[in-house]
């Protein structure tokens, strides 16, 4: 069943139509040109009017994908994409709204945001491109990184351990939540439509690699450690999809596709039933609030 | 005989009705024609401690809290005890007993009252009801009007039903009847008024929700702060019945990110806190600088350092308003004096924020935050509304395009053939990254320079007096209403003091300020910090070399200190 997005603004255009005249700037065999040419697919298969996309980013490598994307845009502070995308949805609900960013924008300087986008269900798409690295400030461990990574600030290797954001976005009660492979692109374009049509907030994972700086997940291991999941995964429970997220674990591997999706009413909704419920509109006469402050 | 300047203190502990007498006596007063200016202190605890509300009435205009007070009304001990050493002479003094938890030293010439308050409601069966038989004995013996009282006392308690309506006027009543029975001997007793002006009772806090709304606010986010929460009451209480949005963010970077989005997506959008909530949103002042996206940021004093005296008054985030972000960044500075200006100059942040496209910032103060006063009625119709200067989607879009004024058109959302970036990396004049000496240099001073004009246009400065001066006040915030009065008092006496009232703290007009430097043979900055703020930047940016004096005991400045000061001075 899909939750249509009833709200965007459809137009007919091809994938080379989003695209910019930027060149994407990332290291030849980075996993974000992947993702670029998925989002491209998803937004043309859609027919998401330009004119009505915003796409914002926080701070990092993947964070400077909008400037190769034909929309409205804000490339903002490292860390802050989810709240600003907040304001603008709010703001304007006819708009869609498409996030995306790396694992220590999302997840580490960020990472206070990421259960409230999630549980008020804000009507927007979060692509996290996790690539287990800082890159752009070349190569220390991030939120993400294996334990053992040698990186620029871990030359011992790494003592922290790692965080599955996917796990934490099904706990913070995030409607819609997949993984996929930057690699896979039909898989990844797929779910960038269906999270874009999911009415609610839907976060995607792509495993991303880092050529340059990760040396032990690449985009061969990425591919190895993925798992599908089952046919019958049931994607309106809760408890499977925590099961199959934990069971991968246990075998050392990471799950991809649809792993939740669920209805549930956004918040822009439901400050509209607000303002509805109390008859507001923005012609309501000023006087009548400032009587209510005569002695 | 009456006194046309009569301030009543009620102190006790918090919980027991202290904030709720004093609200009734203002709004009594208020309903029939008088003015009123309320001070208060409360503990930063919610259950106990020490609250304080004192409300200054008059038939002329009020431009602070006074010195010290006629009248005090204390409920318990400790009330007395920490306002004992202001029981002056010619005070009068009304507290509970006998059967209170104290028994005053009544001071030689005070005059002393009395009223049996806790022991009173327990015998009406309504412990609760103690402010009511304090409020009562304070109506008789002072002449705060009784029927006025009661038609508040009615509506307050009318959606309880009948019974408590009729349990609290029996309270009020019997306080009444035990003032009668006791033989005045003080000679306060507030003045009537026939002149009835049209006005409002408002808090500083609310004054600023109510601005917002006037200057057409679509959307607002905050994080709870003292002393500033109470404007997300207001706001949340009003803008959905205009339609608008209100959101709680997580924290002070979150609401000042959605303030920025919605900016960007063509709403008028404002957030409000304290001085930590602004440390907090440093980093997104210099994205809205740099992204020239508009927004309205209220910064409510407390104070600091650190949590510092969170419920208490300080005049001490002017570092913090005027630079406090990395990089280069400007912005506008506002402050507030007033209730009044709580409004009208909220409608002058959102004016100035969508015409010059960067961050204002609007500096209000803890004890204006809950300072109630008299207002005259602001009719909606009354102010001038400004909107951010549109592209009328003519040729090739350049949103950061270099003009004649330096504000570049802005488009929103949805405009066809509008698309742009909103960027925090430096960019030339389309938005694309840019790096370069030459654009570096053209944007900054395209972002500055377009603020060159905001001291030509806003009026931002008040003189008072005229000609040549012994001594000049330069002072900000709520202390410009200390020093008007205590200016008053000096030329009464003879002295030769002018004043300086900028509302316009950054850009500095720095032309008036000279001006004003010019006229007097000494200047003083009256201000509540310790480090003399404005007169720090009065330093660096005029000629001007004025004495600081500070304080920061978490109380306002009184007219008498700056009397006192002004004489020590020009001894």
């Amino acid at each position: 069943m899909t939750c249509a997005q009833t709200h965007l603004h459809k137009v007919e255009l091809e994938t080379k139509d989003y695209k910019t005249d930027a060149k994407p700037f990332w290291c030849p065999g980075c996993g974000d040109h992947g993702v670029l040419t998925s989002m491209y697919r998803a937004l043309a298969e859609i027919g998401v009017d330009p004119n009505y996309l915003v796409n914002i980013s926080g701070i990092g490598c993947s964070s400077r994908l909008p400037y190769f994307v034909r929309s409205y845009k804000m490339h903002t502070l490292h860390g802050r994409a989810g709240p600003v995308a907040t304001g603008v949805q709010l703001a304007r609900p006819d708009l869609a709204i498409l996030v995306n960013g790396g694992d220590g924008d999302g997840f580490s300087i960020g990472g206070g945001h990421m259960p409230h986008l999630a549980r008020k269900n804000i009507n927007m798409t979060y692509v996290l491109m996790d690539n287990r690295i800082y890159g752009l400030t070349k190569g220390q461990v991030s939120p993400t990184s294996q334990r053992q990574l040698k990186a620029y600030t871990t030359p011992y290797g790494g003592v922290e351990e790692p965080m599955d954001p996917i796990l934490y976005m099904l706990t913070y009660g995030a409607s819609f939540v997949a993984q996929t492979l930057a690699t896979n692109v039909k898989m990844t374009a797929q779910l960038i439509k269906d999270g874009m049509e999911h009415r609610g907030f839907s976060f995607i994972s792509v495993l991303s690699q880092c050529p340059t700086f990760n040396v032990i997940d690449d985009a061969k291991s990425f591919k190895s450690s993925a798992e599908e999941l089952q046919e019958n995964h049931d994607v309106s429970d809760i408890d499977a999809a925590m099961h199959a997220v934990n069971m991968a674990h246990k075998k050392g591997r990471v799950p991809i596709g649809l792993l939740f999706r669920q209805e549930r009413s956004t918040l822009d909704e439901r400050m509209a039933a607000l303002v509805e419920q109390v008859g507001g509109h923005p012609d309501y006469d000023l006087r009548k609030i400032i009587d209510l402050s005569r002695p | 005989m009456t006194k046309d300047d009569l301030i009543i203190r009620i102190a006790g502990e918090g919980g027991e009705g202290i904030i709720s007498t004093g609200d009734f006596i203002t709004q009594a007063c208020a309903r029939t024609g008088l003015e009123v200016y309320t001070f208060k202190t409360f503990p930063a605890e919610i259950k106990g401690g020490y609250a304080m509300y004192q409300s200054r009435v008059s038939t002329t205009r009020l431009y602070n809290q006074g010195d010290t007070f006629d009248i005090l009304c204390a409920f318990n001990g400790e009330a007395y005890d920490l306002n004992r050493h202001r029981l002056f002479p010619g005070t009068a003094f009304v507290y509970d007993g006998p059967g209170g938890d104290f028994e005053p030293d009544i001071p030689e010439g005070v005059y002393a009252y009395p009223i049996p308050m806790t022991k009173t409601a327990k015998e009406l069966g309504n412990p609760k009801s103690k402010n009511m038989v304090a409020l009562g004995a304070l109506s008789q013996l002072f002449g705060i009007p009784e029927q006025a009282l009661r038609e508040i006392l009615s509506a307050k308690f009318g959606k309880k039903g009948t019974t408590v309506v009729e349990g609290n006027l029996n309270a009020f009543a019997r306080g009444r009847e035990l003032a009668a029975a006791l033989s005045k001997t003080d000679p306060w007793e507030l003045s009537t008024t026939s002149q009835k002006r049209d006005v409002v009772v408002l808090s500083g806090n609310d004054a600023i929700g109510l601005g917002a709304l006037i200057a057409g606010l679509d959307f607002f986010s905050a994080y709870p702060i003292t002393p500033a929460t109470e404007i997300a009451r207001y706001v949340a209480r009003h803008l959905p019945k205009r339609g608008g949005t209100l959101i709680q963010a997580e924290d002070e970077i979150a609401s000042a990110g959605q303030v920025v989005g919605a900016s960007f997506a063509g709403k008028k959008a404002m957030t409000a806190t304290s001085g930590p909530g602004l440390a907090l949103m440093g980093e997104m002042l210099g994205m809205s600088f740099m992204s020239e996206t508009p927004c309205v940021i209220v910064d409510v004093q407390r104070g600091g350092p650190s949590t510092g005296l969170p419920t208490k008054h300080e005049q001490s985030d002017l570092f913090l308003a005027i630079h406090g972000s990395h990089g280069d960044s400007g912005r506008i500075v506002l402050s507030v004096e007033d209730v009044a200006d709580c409004i009208s100059l909220t409608v002058e942040a959102f004016n100035l924020a969508e015409k010059y496209q960067c961050p204002v910032l609007l500096l209000s103060e803890g004890s204006l935050a809950f300072s109630t006063q008299t207002v005259s009625y602001p009719d909606p119709a009354s102010f001038k509304l400004v909107s951010r200067k549109r592209w009328d989607g003519e040729g090739e879009y350049r949103r950061y395009a270099i003009t004649d004024d330096f504000i570049s058109p802005m488009a929103a959302p949805g405009t066809p053939g509008g698309m742009h970036i909103a960027t925090g990396l430096e960019h030339d004049e389309s938005g694309n990254p840019n790096y370069t000496a030459a654009n570096h240099e053209a944007m900054q001073a395209k972002r500055f320079c377009k603020l060159d004009s905001v001291v030509k246009e806003f009026a931002p400065v008040e003189i008072d007096g005229e000609g040549e001066a012994d001594l000049g006040i330069i002072a900000w915030g709520s202390t410009i209403g200390v020093v008007r009065e205590a200016i008053a008092r000096l030329r009464a006496d003879g002295v030769s003091v002018k004043g300086f009232y900028p509302k316009l703290l950054w850009p500095m007009p720095v032309e008036q300020y000279e001006a004003f430097g010019a006229t007097c043979r000494k200047v003083m900055v009256p201000e509540v910090n310790f480090q003399g703020q404005l007169a720090h930047f009065i330093r660096a940016e005029t000629t001007l070399r004025p004495l600081s004096y500070t304080i920061c005991g978490g109380l306002p400045f009184t007219p008498t200190m700056i009397v006192a000061k002004v004489k020590e001075i020009l001894k």
